[in-house]
């Protein structure tokens, strides 16, 4: 092998040399303006001289006073078609400069090699090494220090007979330690044909080993959630299981390189939660990356599918009314939602008939609905005074979905999550719950929106009258119907905008439909009951679904985060209670409101004091799941079980999850179903998805699913599950099972 | 209605009305308002970005310590950006994040002088060395560019042209992302490639 020392050879030697004197000397002499502008004068005129320097020949080495770069090389059989020949760029870095890999991060760019080669040699791309993190400041930049090979394989073809190889090879780099310098360097080799080069044997070897691996049967996904990337890799090598593992993407521009992302080992299962950079550049749908762990030399080298869509890079933040009233189809909305939609639409209308039987609004509505018998006016009008009322009340609950949808697309912007797998909002959801009851059982009275007064405007034409009439029934009756209202809007908040305002409109019709149906029929009227004590009393009757819910959170929130959880959500309820009756209470006078509103928020805020730590903690690792016939679920299981030739089926479920658990306290605790799991020899799995588990988030998206119950069977050798519905039946589960081959 | 869509659609209405925004600032991003900042610029002046409103801003982070910065004034594409711009009523903020103790860093004088030599037709030149306004904006290189537009909002964010690598001859020859979301926005149209990949030094910021 031919060597030359020629640092002629690179433009950019000399040049930076000089450069990084003269940031040495600024150093010292800072303070001097003038001196830095003679300096930089040099510079300049180094600058121009530099070139004149680049026509000598080229060699193999090029020395800068960063780093000593040589072209190398290893053909240990010597060179023809179908021997091994490796090229590569050693780079000997001074200490504490660096180069970057092919995801610079922050800052830097990758080392480029431009190779010259007879006809028909072709050069491959370069073989990274595993990288190191380069922390700078608040910046972090992926590249090597110290000694580095960067190779290509080269394939010679068979006509390739020349006694001597000669190679050309053009290389830019950028070398940084604080401060960073663009250097290239053109290098020329000329290797025997006939005889064996390997004197660089041991740094192509080492290369080799810190190359990083391919893991077969891998399987990585990644999912964009509340601007990170939630990323699951299963199947890795047992040996690296458990550790500590560092997460380098080779596609620039997608992630906050400075952040650590939390991570987790599940059995053979890696997952971590990293936050997408908030200026990224680049939405790859798939995205190679490289895994690297303490004491490993070579990396693991997995392709991750991005299973969503990206955000649109630069979208707006505020959109308008009109963006968020536009049908929104939902993104991989799986589960019919016509069904959901036209149930939803049928209880929206009946819950809004319920409405007129509150204590506030039933009396208004009887009295009105009687004088429609009493007068025996021209139906006609009569008629038409109902259809604008009908109007005035729906379109004011159109008006209030509207706004609510303002307020979610805000929320979205602003990365709230709105999950149940969350024990902020589970413990939020049983205060509500506990307000609304308490409210329904008159411990405490909520305020009109619109003093009673503004009830009786009136508008000069009958028509508008009406109309403004329903948008007045809908604000004065706000104190009974507002907990129903919560109840809705929670609902308008998970569907479609237009679903949602369907939804809505339909709740507004059902709750004029009463008023609209005297209007039409007069005689309707005499079946309405009479107002009275009744109405109270159901009212005080419904406060008490309102604590079974209450019940079902608490119940929730314990399986997430145990019965200190629970106990501190508890004594928090009591302490809103108690602050609800000492500031609402219709009973109570000024001064006692006063005294014991005043140590109401006291305990409110001590109970906060409690409770807050209390629901961040998680219950200690149980599986909820599992029982003697029901396993945890991991991804590997079922692929081992698939690969032995055993059916799989698996129940994706969630504590919070009413169907899941309806499903799994009837079909599936069936004792026809269980024998006919056994029959076949299933393995019954349980994905339990009650706390936020970004394996089965991941599995979710994959099978097309965006939330719980889904009941998936593998059967042996098939590509994938077969699903079966929601409302899980014993029949549905019989003919699937009788579809697998027989065992 | 699927009771479990209910709870979980009635949890999205609570969860917005009591979650609170996590307490910690959030880096800018593309599409969002760009983050308010005041900075003293090289000759002593407070400039804050309020003072712009209804007028396009570029922001320029710039080092001439950095060979990259080098390059886009020795070939003088900077600039003639910089004068293009402002000739378009765009303010021009040049914005230097280098820490005190960072071996090229520059004091207000000696940068101004720089820029002066350079001809350069910025706006103003500010000092950061403290690296509040470059952290703000999460700026990793010099040069990083930014444009944002007169609602405040920050419509590009990445590198002044689409050639890392070309010399100082090709330099004025590459296509500058910056002039385009630009004509872009001052067009009234939205800018087609909101985001890219910065090139450059790393910023030295200081260690705050």
């Amino acid at each position: 092998m031919q060597r030359a020392e020629a640092i002629g050879a690179a433009r950019d030697g000399p040049l930076r040399g000089t450069h990084n004197r003269h940031w040495r000397g600024t150093r010292a002499t800072a303070s001097s303006p003038n001196r830095v502008m003679n300096q930089l004068k040099l510079l300049l005129a180094a600058g121009l001289a530099a070139p004149l320097l680049a026509t000598a020949a080229p060699g193999a080495v090029v020395t800068t006073p960063q780093v000593r770069a040589e072209l190398v090389a290893h053909a240990p059989e010597g060179i023809a078609a179908g021997r091994p020949l490796s090229l590569g760029l050693k780079i000997e870095h001074k200490p504490h400069w660096h180069t970057y890999w092919k995801n610079p991060g922050d800052s830097g760019l990758p080392t480029t090699l431009a190779w010259t080669l007879p006809a028909g040699l072709q050069a491959g791309d370069i073989e990274w090494p595993t990288p190191s993190k380069l922390p700078i400041g608040p910046l972090m930049n992926y590249g090597f220090e110290g000694t580095l090979l960067l190779p290509v394989t080269v394939t010679v073809p068979a006509d390739f007979t020349a006694d001597a190889l000669e190679v050309r090879l053009r290389a830019e780099w950028l070398v940084c330690k604080d401060v960073c310098i663009p250097e290239e360097g053109e290098f020329a080799l000329s290797l025997p044909t006939q005889a064996a080069t390997a004197g660089d044997a041991a740094l192509f070897a080492a290369a080799r080993a810190s190359l990083p691996q391919d893991v077969a049967g891998a399987r990585a996904t990644a999912a964009i959630e509340d601007g990170s990337l939630v990323v699951t890799i299963a199947g890795l090598p047992p040996d690296w299981q458990g550790r500590a593992l560092t997460f380098y993407p080779e596609t620039p521009g997608v992630i906050q390189n400075a952040a650590k992302p939390p991570d987790r080992w599940q059995g053979s299962e890696w997952s971590a939660r990293v936050p997408l950079d908030p200026q990224r550049s680049d939405s790859p749908t798939t995205m190679p990356v490289v895994l690297a762990a303490e004491g490993q030399p070579a990396g693991l080298r997995v392709q991750v599918a991005v299973t969503t869509p990206w955000p649109a890079i630069g979208a707006g933040p505020a959109p308008t009314v009109a963006e968020v009233l536009a049908p929104v189809p939902a993104p991989a909305a799986p589960a019919a939602p016509t069904v959901g939609l036209a149930l939803a639409l049928l209880l929206a209308l009946a819950g809004g008939a319920l409405l007129n039987l509150m204590p506030c609004v039933f009396p208004v509505l009887s009295l009105k609905v009687l004088g429609f018998a009493a007068h025996g006016s021209d139906r006609r009008t009569l008629l038409h005074g109902g259809l604008a009322y009908t109007v005035g009340v729906v379109l004011s609950f159109v008006a209030l979905a509207a706004l609510l949808l303002v307020l979610r697309a805000g929320g979205e912007q602003l990365g709230w999550g709105f999950q149940l797998q969350s024990p902020a909002v589970v413990a939020t959801l049983a205060a509500l719950f506990t307000l609304i009851g308490l409210n329904l059982a008159g411990v405490f009275e909520l305020g009109s929106v619109l003093p009673g007064s503004v009830a009786t405007v009136r508008a000069r034409h009958p028509l508008v009258d009406s109309l403004l009439t329903g948008v007045l029934a809908v604000a004065v009756a706000s104190p009974c119907t507002a907990p129903f209202m919560g109840a809705s809007l929670g609902l308008a908040v998970t569907l479609p905008a237009w679903q949602a305002l369907a939804v809505f409109a339909a709740l507004g019709l059902g709750m004029a439909l009463p008023y609209l149906a005297a209007s039409a029929w007069p005689a309707l009227a005499r079946l309405l009951p009479r107002p009275g004590q009744w109405m109270q009393h159901f009212k005080t009757v419904m406060a008490f679904p309102m604590f079974a819910t209450v019940i079902w959170l608490v119940w929730v929130l314990g399986q997430q985060t145990g019965i200190d959880g629970a106990a501190a959500l508890l004594a928090l309820l009591l302490a809103l209670s108690f602050a609800a009756w000492a500031l609402g209470s219709p009973t109570l006078g000024a001064r006692a409101r006063g005294g014991f509103g005043a140590g109401a928020l006291v305990l409110v805020a001590a109970a906060l004091f409690w409770a807050v730590p209390a629901l961040r903690h998680e219950a200690a690792a149980q599986v909820p799941g599992a029982d003697e016939v029901w396993q945890p679920w991991s991804a590997e299981r079922v692929a081992q079980a698939q690969a032995a030739g055993q059916p799989v089926f698996v129940d994706f479920t969630a504590a919070w999850c009413v169907t899941c658990q309806f499903n799994k306290r009837t079909t599936l605790a069936r004792p026809e179903v269980r024998d006919a799991f056994a029959a076949r020899r299933v393995l019954l799995l349980r994905a339990d998805w009650t706390r936020r588990d970004n394996a089965i988030s991941a599995e979710l998206t994959r099978l097309g699913r965006s939330g719980v119950p889904v009941y998936a069977l593998y059967a042996p050798g098939a590509a994938g599950p077969r699903l079966l519905s929601e409302i899980l039946s014993v029949d549905e589960v019989q003919t699937a099972l009788s579809s697998l081959p027989p065992s | 209605m699927k009771p479990h869509r209910l709870a979980t659609a009635l949890a999205t209405v609570l969860g917005a009305a009591f979650v609170v925004p996590a307490g910690t600032a959030l880096a800018a991003a593309v599409g969002q308002p760009a983050p308010a900042f005041t900075a003293v610029d090289t000759a002593g002046r407070t400039v804050s970005l309020a003072d712009f409103k209804g007028r396009h801003v570029v922001l320029e982070w710039v080092n001439p310590g950095c060979p990259y910065v080098r390059r886009h004034y020795d070939s003088a594409s900077m600039q003639a950006a910089q004068k293009d711009a402002t000739a378009r009523g765009v303010v021009w903020l040049a914005v230097n994040s280098t820490a005190e103790d960072a071996g090229d860093y520059l004091k207000p004088a000696a940068l101004a002088q720089w820029m002066q030599a350079q001809q350069a037709a910025a706006t103003a030149t500010l000092m950061d060395a403290d690296g509040r306004v470059g952290r703000a904006y999460a700026a990793r290189t010099t040069p990083h560019m930014y444009v944002i537009d007169p609602a405040g909002k920050l419509v590009y964010a990445g590198a002044i042209d689409d050639s890392p690598r070309a010399s100082l001859a090709e330099t004025p020859k590459a296509g500058n992302h910056v002039r385009a979301a630009l004509a872009e926005s001052l067009a009234g149209k939205a800018v087609s490639t909101p985001s890219t990949q910065p090139y450059g030094c790393s910023v030295k910021y200081s260690s705050m």
